[in-house]
């Protein structure tokens, strides 16, 4: 593997703004009716005055030990070689199957190409112009870093090593590689 | 239905239904033409957003002809080279089959729906066959003319002046012009605030998480996450901002006067204000702290429900941070008919700790001939202002003009309100038409029924926009102005901290056969015989007027779309003095203190920051004095309700834009589980909000984001014209229950009133 492509959310600087949903609508031409990405403003939790939210990124984690390439009968779902867990669409027979595993439910059939479809750090359009993804380009609070954490110079690499994040779902395995900071106000220090 | 669990959409929010789908289709919009291919001008154009009124520096990406990707300008360094979803929603506007491309003209009843496509010619001399008339009969000044302000406020006012009447207005009565007369009266100039270097914020529900002015959101993020900066909100609401605050404090609705004079009454009683700043500066010291004698934090707490130890122990940390701490004066929002001496008390605090000119307070813009001046030398070139000689002098009042203590109004935007009671009651005369650019009064001017009524009362009723909006399906002619996107517009100036200038340039060729707005207006006024006032041809002999003719320094402004000269400037930073001195060796002379301070310059009457107002006294006797008056904005049974910005939308201006009306599409009515109890109201309930002036059918959302005693919804849904097919009876109509009122001096609407909550 080359690459160890991660994506860090800072739920202390997200704002819920959806800036980075529309973004990449924009630029991955998602059809109407569904979605790559969305922050989900959840909450408010707690007892007034002491209230928060959880601004919650949806999204392909990019699993390591994906289910969704496990249960995959043809192949389309694949880990391509920096680890992006990637779709052939020629491949997919719309079975859904992926679509029902995956534990994050961030996955769907694309109603204009029929396959199965979902993030993939923006793999075909800005990475594969040495730019950063769409969400993390426009995000108004700089709430989003990407980056290969195998580079320890990166700067997702230097975040890992110095901010607490946590992942979701981790008991399941799944290896997922969107890393979460934790707001302050939901009790755990950052 | 995989496809549709898949659909998550904003919490709490009310999610959208399903993909509207278009009943039919709307005779002069995109869908009714013909399609064409698209052509585009170059593969990235810099230009201005027009999603919202901050209007930021963009690049909209071009990809086979259509444009794809909007993000921010990275040249303005402020802005990020971000964009929030409205803006990287520009495209789905542009392409919006609903949009419309063709002039249409009214053939049933006003508001009725039933509309004709006519050439742009058939419109211009309808309008100016009408216009004629109703000057010949009744004055120029029967006709007021209304836009939102910005970019084409210029071109629609020209004509206005052009045709000989005085009655122009844009939106800010019902938005900034609270804060701006409130700067004026004391500074006798707009101010800006330094939230990113600012250690201590104080924030009256000025909800920039929500309501994106993306310079200060970044700047106010990167305060409290990077250099730790505390942020206080005193908000009724748990907003955003509040989630994000240190410390939040649910304010009674409307009181906020009450907790700025207790600070500035703790800065003065506990000696912590700067004595020395007051005497060199500020007039009306003595005065203003007799009055916030009696205001101590015990008294605002039995007001607004904040506790008096929380107040004083805020005044306290705020002064520890003098003069890098700020207390935001805020933005649309009038929470009380005593709005202008709520800002004004905000600006007393900030004036108290001396920030003004300093590094996290407040400061004045830095254009570039004051820039220059202060250098000694040409760091900024200097735009000329392509001026009309010989323009008529126009000699009728305003409606607007009967009360001198509104004075400070005339020349800010106007009573945009004052509208309906002069063409409903002639007062001060009657109105006979209504000439209106990119605004929407049926949602922002308060009092729905009222507006119309004003509506249907005038002989002329002509918009200019991008859809029939709620106000546009009133109009007897709607003009489809080019959006942003496809419109070359003037330089403007976008001076900070020091010079600066941007530029809107199209990244699209026109689709369908719509008009900029700067042509549309002056088309009109050559239809009406008033040639001789438009000695321009185009957009760029005026942008060649304004760099001198000087065609590098265009190609350059062009090339990058935001540029900016010298170095940031405060006059009161003694660092960032010295290093403008060192920069510029002929600048100014440096005062004693190693500042500029003594460069200062108030345009009020007295020259120096008017703490008090002998303008103010003598324009409205017994207010000269910043005074808290106590105000009724509900009954004893009722709930306040309150409003505010969601990230996703605009005001009045955006729910019909697919991508954005996709994410959000109505708004949902917040009620404390106490208040939900009492009642048998549980989330997603069907009820009815009833105020003094109207009745709104909605959802209920039961959050403890919320006072028991006020309910809040986010402002700009439930439009009720057909035409708007996507936004059209979803959510409530804010306007609907919100009363006309005209508070004193800043002539602001009210966004607080009293209201009875029931389940259906």
């Amino acid at each position: 593997m080359n690459k160890r492509y991660v994506m860090v959310h800072d739920e202390n600087k997200c704002i819920g703004c959806q800036a980075c949903n529309v973004a990449c609508r924009s630029e991955n031409d998602v059809p109407e009716g569904v979605t790559r990405l969305q922050v989900r403003v959840e909450g408010p939790f707690g007892e007034a005055p002491d209230l928060h939210f959880k601004y919650h990124r949806v999204s392909c984690q990019q699993c390591e030990d994906a289910p969704c390439v496990t249960v995959c009968p043809t192949g389309a779902a694949y880990i391509d070689e920096n680890g992006l867990v990637s779709i052939h669409n020629d491949k997919c027979i719309g079975c859904m199957y992926c679509v029902a595993a995956c534990p994050y439910k961030v996955r769907f059939i694309n109603p204009i190409t029929k396959a199965a479809d979902k993030c993939n750090f923006c793999k075909d359009t800005r990475l594969a112009r040495g730019e950063q993804p769409a969400c993390v380009t426009v995000c108004p609070t700089d709430a989003l870093y990407f980056g290969d954490a195998n580079d320890s110079t990166s700067e997702v690499a230097k975040l890992l090593n110095t901010k607490i994040t946590y992942q979701d779902k981790t008991h399941l395995g799944t290896k997922p590689r969107v890393y979460r900071v934790p707001t302050k106000r939901g009790g755990i220090q950052s | 239905m995989i496809q549709l669990n898949r659909r998550h959409f904003l919490q709490g929010a009310g999610a959208s239904g399903a993909t509207c789908a278009l009943a039919s289709i709307l005779p002069g919009s995109l869908a009714a033409i013909e399609k064409q291919p698209l052509k585009g001008v170059s593969s990235e154009v810099a230009s201005i957003c027009e999603m919202c009124s901050t209007r930021c520096p963009i690049k909209a990406r071009i990809v086979e002809g259509k444009n794809v990707f909007i993000s921010g300008n990275k040249e303005a360094k402020s802005f990020g080279g971000k964009v929030c979803a409205r803006g990287g929603a520009g495209h789905s506007l542009l392409y919006d089959p609903q949009r419309l491309v063709k002039p249409l003209k009214r053939v049933g009843e006003r508001g009725e729906g039933k509309w004709a496509e006519i050439s742009w010619d058939e419109a211009y001399q309808f309008i100016a066959q009408k216009l004629t008339a109703i000057k010949q009969q009744h004055g120029a000044e029967s006709i007021a003319f209304s836009s939102k302000s910005g970019s084409l406020d210029g071109h629609v006012f020209h004509l206005a002046k052009a045709l000989g009447t005085p009655n122009t207005f844009t939106h800010a009565s019902t938005c900034p012009g609270g804060y701006v007369i409130a700067a004026k009266a004391m500074f006798g100039t707009k101010m800006k605030r330094d939230l990113g270097n600012s250690k201590y914020i104080i924030n009256f529900g000025h909800n920039i998480y929500e309501g994106i002015n993306m310079s200060e959101t970044r700047g106010m993020m990167q305060a409290q996450m990077d250099k730790g900066a505390k942020l206080v909100v005193f908000e009724p609401r748990f907003s955003v901002v509040a989630d994000k605050a240190d410390e939040w404090h649910a304010i009674r609705p409307g009181t906020d006067v009450s907790v700025a004079l207790a600070i500035c009454h703790v800065l003065i009683n506990d000696n912590l204000y700067d004595k020395l700043f007051i005497e060199q500066f500020v007039v009306g010291f003595d005065e203003f702290a007799a009055e916030v004698k009696q205001y101590t934090p015990e008294w605002a707490e039995s007001v607004s429900d904040v506790s008096a130890s929380a107040i004083r122990r805020i005044a306290h940390e705020y002064a520890s941070h003098a003069p890098h701490a700020v207390v935001d004066f805020g933005h649309r929002a009038t929470f009380t008919p005593e709005e202008f001496d709520m800002r004004r008390a905000i600006y007393a605090a900030n004036i108290l700790i001396g920030n003004i000119e300093r590094k996290g307070g407040i400061y004045m813009g830095k254009k570039a001939s004051s820039y220059n001046k202060l250098a000694g030398e040409q760091v900024a070139p200097e735009l000329a202002k392509p001026g009309v000689k010989d323009m008529p002098q126009i000699t009728a009042k305003r409606i607007d003009q009967v009360d001198k203590q509104f004075k400070l109004m005339w020349s800010s935007g106007g009573i945009y309100q004052s509208i309906i009671d002069a063409s409903l009651d002639a007062k001060p005369y009657q109105l006979k038409a209504w000439i209106m650019s990119r605004t929407n009064p049926m949602q922002t001017l308060t009092d729905r029924s009222k507006v119309e009524q004003s509506l249907k009362a005038l002989e002329l009723v002509v918009c200019c926009d991008l859809y029939i909006s709620e106000t546009a399906a009133y109009a007897d002619i709607i003009l489809p102005e080019s959006t942003y996107l496809e419109r070359d517009e003037e330089i403007f100036d976008k001076s900070g901290k020091n010079p600066a200038y941007y530029v809107r340039q199209r990244a699209v060729e026109t689709i369908g056969e719509t008009r900029p707005s700067w042509q549309i207006f002056k088309d009109l006024g050559e239809a009406l015989g008033l040639e001789q006032y438009y000695p321009w041809e185009n957009i760029e002999t005026l942008q060649l007027m304004q760099v001198n003719r000087d065609h590098n320094l265009l190609k350059h402004i062009k090339k990058l779309g935001y540029v900016s000269y010298g170095k940031p400037l405060m006059l009161r930073e003694p660092s960032m003095v010295k290093e403008f001195v060192d920069a510029y060796a002929n600048a100014r002379h440096v005062d004693h203190d190693g500042t500029f301070a003594t460069a200062m310059k108030f345009k009020t009457p007295s020259g120096k920051i008017e703490l008090t107002s002998a303008q103010v006294e003598d324009m409205a006797p017994g207010r000269g004095v910043i005074k808290h008056r106590p105000v009724q904005l509900k009954q004893a049974d009722e709930l306040y309700f309150i409003q505010g910005k969601v990230a996703v939308h605009t005001n009045g201006a955006t729910h019909n834009v697919p991508l954005l009306s996709n994410l959000m599409s109505s708004n949902a009515i917040w009620i404390h589980p106490i208040t939900a109890g009492r009642l048998n109201i549980h989330s997603g309930d069907a009820v009815q909000l009833t105020s003094s002036v109207g009745s709104e059918e909605g959802t209920a959302l039961v959050t403890p984001g919320i006072r028991q005693d006020t309910v809040f919804a986010y402002m700009g849904f439930g439009s009720k014209n057909k035409e708007l097919v996507r936004a059209t009876g979803k959510g409530i109509h804010c306007g609907n229950l919100l009363p006309n009122v005209v508070a004193p001096i800043c002539g602001m609407n009210l966004h607080t009133t009293g209201v009875k909550l029931a389940k259906i």
